[in-house]
């Protein structure tokens, strides 16, 4: 048995979310495979012959997948679908596009989202986002998977795999992408931000929460937020405010500095994955929520943070 | 801040359980209501009411309405809120289809007004008091005057209030000095200054609608010299459109404990000349017609009640849950809990929840009647229906909002320090309502209203037949045998109508020969009959889950009915033998000492 | 030109679901259902694009139980033209809501479909690209913008990191994301004149559906609590955790 793995990747490199559900293709057993449908796409098929546990990497060098757009990609998967038991994609955007056309295509459901291979065929995934996880089993002869790049470790290096060319499939001529706009310099939006960094009163002015915050903020691609309290000083506006009257925020990592942790407050970001707290108040509440505080001066460890991270 | 949704499931039950959402169906002009609209209604104004009033409802409190020389800025969200309210149609619910309304029951606008002014009610008076103002054009006004303004403010383009307070005119408006001038064009010129004018001057809108008290040159004295005026702020051009302005203006707006982004205005009528207006009606009857429109203010502030015990138990609920303080009782050296496992947190919410809901079951089976008793096609019918509304109007008013300052301040209780911290949201409750006891009639001219006007002038005929339907539910509460519930209900219930009957004639042989001794106990007998009213709601509530449940339903709904029934028997009701005692008993104390003396 | 929407009757988004149990499932016996809020922006972009003078006629369409007439209705209170419901007592999963909605197209012909990017339910994103394949149309996923004319629609997706326009012949089918709009609150006129409006009942059986589930739950359990913190002692330690314990770095 062989699993496909369909490479998320910008021709020329790969992108990390394939490296993640590379290992969650290994765990289901079988030889792994990667396919790389671009338009000079050599540098991104590359990186993948030098992964760990890829057994092959198959390439589709085409200018019609330049873009790679989902009619033109699925068509392709279903072509050369033959001989796999698994077709896994990254649970990203182009992931997400593509892998429910393709199973579809093969008339087989499609699974989401995995966070858990329990066995070839049984696999946790989250539902009523993230309020509980369901443990599905599939009926199917193939199984087409998008996988959550978070809940596994990305593939490591020292693979040799063999790079083959496929064939490409007919442009269907569908779609045309005329244009994209990638924001990648400005800070990211609050509520939709990965990584948070938060501060409050216990910075003491607004100089401070800029001149301590900002630097860190940049070094992680974070968002910048605060506590009411720090909002009710002026430190920044409004739209800052992270809490119960605030902003309601989930991100990835959330670094609480010079907070207290006043209950509004946590309660706009408790559901974050991991929580920072950084005061010199061991008494803070903020600690109890966070899965790692560190008690100290403000002034000396956030700049020694962001130096550290950067 | 607390998240508002409607309850729109108790709202069903009682609007389909407690007041016959069927029976208002069949009645003329209600054909197209069925279960189905009615849910879909609900679901949408709670849309609007979670969505768009309630997170404005903070932020109002906060800002306020500014006053700026001679102009009224609503507070931030206001303006936008309205125009997406009228737009949304919701002005028009209630309204005649002849100008725009959907025609829709009272049990209907009942319980969405509950959610306007749940989810925010210093914004929910500007409508409210809009449709009394076209309630009062509807009745009484000329046919000039229902085309000129009624499609206007059916549609929520323009507002309305109405003009009745003076300086020395509060809750005796026979002292009412503003003058009304004839011209010989048939219009009056206005005089005078009115106070505690809601929405009287605002942003919102490019017309406002004043309905106006005023006396005649040549009128009698006393509240039968006393006429009703349309004065709008912008005269109407030929066109309709509004034109010159109207020499009416808002000289300060007050600084108030609750409802802070509700403009409550001082109006100067006529300082540059005279502010021209139109009669509604005939000359001298002002009062009277005010009167009819008294009795919705009346039930709509009632509401305020109910809705605003709603939001605080909704807010205090939701922080019991939340906030962990020590362990659970009983339980040593055991994890810490949720503080809705303390005993006592149990019973400030069951507190709250249970008089919330006998206080909706009251309200919506008045409106339910109210429908009745303008539409049912038998006069024998609508006469009993209005009598019944008659009596229960002053409970419903002063009843529930009694209750929800007492409700509002448990709910500042259940949050401990914090609920003393206005940033948690919960003491806006509690000053928000302390004014519903007050306008539109405080508790003591609802309670000298229940036991005069409303009981002794007609010999208790509808309360005691109130008190013998009441009465009927004993025998369906005893067929549930030993059921422990049903028993306390039962039990509970027949000590309440008797605590009641005893207080009832009490009053009927008190007041024709001492008043003022039936007056000492005119507010505790009006919560009584709302609290044995209460109960009986609750009780009948209690009885159709049980039906219900034998009929195989699941719905948890059904069982939590039950048990909020029995706590209300148990924590609420014996209160009435209290208050009965004192109807009875307490003149003596209350009137023998001297002014001197105290 | 015709627009369908598929609409689905999840749990109310702020209703906090609870595992049942046994772990069979989640427990939504009595629970405020909703309109699935991205189906709602997708009721709320076809009827700007017909208030537009773009389209001509929205039909709402729904697969599941009785109660989705519920949300057709909804549907049609923001201004969808006409109902449709698959009734059915099945778990209906993506694969077979696109058939079912598959055997719809090919008979109502829309010239696009427009539906939720995913349902808060079951958070599958899949039925929209399903059913393009179904009907070997182009598909725009996530979209934030959607411009239609002349048998072409032009529309601008999120994608990782940015935005994307997509230039596609139409018949296609479009999924929303959270910016594509805001929808509108319904108005009382609308409300009451969506209890009007036709509503047509079919089974999966009359549409020749085969909708067996290809997928079991097997069990659903509560999402692993968060563990207990820990003090670190300093940068270095806090760096070496978020690196390679928590990984979020």
């Amino acid at each position: 048995m062989a699993i496909l793995v369909i490479a998320e990747h910008d021709n020329a490199s790969l992108k990390a979310a394939t490296l993640n559900t590379i290992s969650a293709a290994a765990k289901l057993g079988g030889e792994v495979h990667v396919l790389v449908a671009g338009a000079n796409c050599g540098g991104a098929a590359e990186q993948a012959a030098k992964l760990a546990g890829v057994a092959k990497v198959r390439v589709a060098d085409a200018a019609h997948y330049e873009s790679q757009t989902a009619e033109n990609v699925a068509a392709l998967v279903v072509a050369n679908a033959a001989g796999y038991t698994h077709i896994l994609a990254p649970s990203t955007a182009n992931g997400k596009n593509v892998a429910p056309r393709v199973a579809a295509l093969l008339d087989v459901a499609q699974i989401s989202d995995i966070v858990a291979v329990e066995s070839a065929d049984t696999f946790v995934r989250p539902i009523y986002a993230g309020n509980a996880m369901a443990t599905v089993k599939s009926s199917d002869a193939v199984k087409v998977m998008t996988v959550r790049t978070t809940a596994f470790e990305a593939a490591g290096q020292g693979g040799s795999a063999a790079v083959e060319a496929v064939a490409a499939a007919a442009d269907l001529g569908l779609t045309s992408v005329k244009g994209r706009e990638l924001t990648k310099s400005a800070r990211p939006e609050l509520g939709a931000a990965k990584i948070i960094v938060s501060g409050g009163r216990g910075l003491g002015n607004s100089e401070n929460y800029h001149k301590l915050l900002e630097p860190l903020a940049d070094a992680l691609g974070a968002a910048l937020g605060a506590s009411r309290a720090a909002v009710d000083a002026g430190y920044v506006p409004n739209d800052y405010q992270v809490g119960q009257t605030g902003k309601i925020v989930a991100p990835q990592l959330y670094i609480a500095v010079g907070i207290s942790g006043a209950i509004q407050h946590l309660a706009g970001m408790k559901d974050s994955k991991v929580i920072v707290a950084i005061n010199k108040d061991p008494e803070a509440p903020i600690f109890q929520v966070a899965d790692y505080g560190l008690v100290g001066d403000l002034f000396e460890v956030v700049p020694e943070l962001a130096k550290a991270v950067g | 801040m607390s998240q508002y949704t409607a309850p729109i499931r108790d709202m069903q039950f009682v609007m389909r359980e407690l007041a016959g959402l069927d029976e208002v169906a069949k009645l003329p002009g209600c054909e197209e209501v069925s279960a189905d609209l009615v849910d879909a209604i609900l679901e949408e104004a709670n849309k609007f009411a979670s969505g768009v009033l309630a997170p404005l409802n903070r932020i109002g409190d906060q800002e306020g309405a500014k006053w700026d020389n001679g102009d009224v800025r609503t507070a931030p969200g206001w303006k936008e809120a309205y125009k997406q309210f009228a737009e949304a149609g919701w002005t028009a619910l209630a309204c005649e289809p002849e100008f725009g309304g959907q025609g829709l029951p009272k049990l209907v606008a009942t319980a969405v007004m509950e959610m306007w002014k749940a989810s925010n009610m210093a914004f929910s008076l500007c409508p409210m008091l809009t449709s009394g103002a076209i309630e009062a054009i509807t009745l009484r006004g000329t046919d000039e005057q229902k085309a000129a303004y009624l499609p206007k403010m059916v549609s929520g383009e323009w507002t309305g209030t109405m003009n009745l307070t003076e300086p020395q005119a509060g809750s005796d408006l026979a002292a009412v000095r503003t003058r009304a001038e004839p011209q010989p064009d048939g219009t009056y010129k206005i005089f005078g200054q009115k106070i505690f004018i809601t929405y009287g001057e605002h942003d919102m809108t490019d017309n406002i609608v004043h309905l106006v008290l005023a006396r005649l040159p040549d009128a009698p004295e006393g509240v039968k010299g006393i006429s009703l005026f349309v004065v709008p702020k912008f005269l109407l051009n030929a066109d309709g459109t509004p034109g010159a302005r109207n020499d009416v203006h808002c000289v300060s707006i007050e600084h108030k404990l609750g409802i802070h982004a509700s403009p409550t205005c001082v109006l100067a009528f006529g300082d540059h000349g005279g502010a021209i207006g139109t009669l509604v009606g005939e000359e001298n009857r002002g009062l009277e017609y005010m009167f009819i429109m008294m009795n919705e203010a009346r039930f709509a502030v009632g509401m305020e009640g109910v809705a605003l015990a709603d939001r605080a138990y909704q807010h205090a609920l939701a922080y019991a849950k939340d906030r962990v303080q020590g362990t659970e009782m009983g339980v040593r050296g055991g994890p810490k809990v949720s503080i809705i496992h303390h005993p006592d947190v149990r019973r400030m919410l069951m507190s709250m929840k249970s008089q919330t809901e006998a206080m909706r079951a009251l309200a919506y089976v008045v409106a339910a009647a109210n429908d009745a008793a303008h539409r049912d096609p038998d006069a024998a019918v609508r006469a009993e229906n209005q009598a019944f509304v008659d009596l229960m109007i002053p409970v419903v008013k002063g009843w529930s909002t009694e209750n929800s300052i007492d409700i509002a301040s448990t709910g500042v209780q259940v949050h401990g320090g914090m609920g003393f911290i206005e940033e948690t949201g919960a003491a806006q409750h509690l000053r928000d309502s302390r004014i519903t006891t007050i306008y539109e009639g405080t508790t003591a001219i609802q309670a000298n209203d229940l036991i005069g006007r409303k009981t002794a002038r007609e010999g208790g005929v509808t309360i005691k037949a109130l008190i013998a339907e009441i009465r009927g539910v004993l025998p369906q509460l005893a067929e549930h045998g030993s059921d422990d519930a049903f028993v306390a209900i039962r039990k509970s219930l027949e000590s309440g109508i008797v605590a009641l009957e005893a207080a009832v004639e009490y009053v009927l042989a008190t007041y024709g020969k001492d008043i003022k001794a039936a007056s000492v106990g005119s507010v505790p007998f009006l919560k009584l009959l709302g609290i044995v009213a209460g109960g009986w709601l609750m009780a009948r509530a209690a009885l159709v889950s049980s039906q219900r449940i034998a009929e195989g339903s699941t719905d948890e709904f059904y069982k939590t009915k039950i048990v909020t029934s029995r706590f209300y028997a148990d924590h609420v009701l014996p209160q009435a033998q209290a208050l009965s005692y004192t109807v009875v008993n307490g003149a003596a104390g209350a009137l023998a000492l001297d002014e001197a003396q105290f | 030109m015709k627009i369908l929407v598929p609409v689905k009757r999840v749990v109310d988004y702020n209703v906090k679901v609870r595992v049942k149990a046994d772990g069979t499932g989640v427990d939504i016996a009595n629970v405020k259902m909703s309109m699935n809020p991205f189906d709602e922006i997708a009721v709320e972009e076809a009827v700007r694009l017909k208030e537009a003078g773009v389209a001509t006629e929205v039909v709402a369409v729904s697969c599941g139980v009785a109660a989705c007439q519920e949300t057709i209705r909804a549907a049609m209170a923001i201004g969808a033209d006409r109902g449709i419901l698959v009734e059915s007592d099945a778990d209906l999963q993506p694969l077979a809501v696109a058939k079912l909605l598959k055997a719809l197209c090919d008979k109502e012909q829309p010239t696009v479909v427009i539906c939720g990017k995913q349902a808060i339910d079951d958070d599958s994103n899949q039925t929209g690209q399903m059913l393009a394949a179904l009907m070997g149309w182009p598909q725009a996923t996530f979209a934030s913008k959607v411009a239609l004319s002349d048998g072409v629609a032009n529309v601008t997706r999120e994608i990782d990191g940015g935005l994307e326009t997509l230039e596609m012949k139409l018949p296609a089918v479009i999924t929303t994301d959270l910016r594509l709009n805001e929808p509108r609150y319904a108005t009382l006129p609308n409300i009451m004149k969506a209890k009007k409006k036709p509503l047509e009942t079919v089974k999966p059986a009359d549409l020749g559906v085969d909708v067996a589930p290809r997928l079991t739950t097997l069990k659903v359990a509560e999402p692993p609590k968060r563990s207990a913190g820990v003090r670190v002692a300093d940068v270095a330690q806090l760096v070496d955790k978020l690196k390679n314990e928590a990984k979020v770095i």
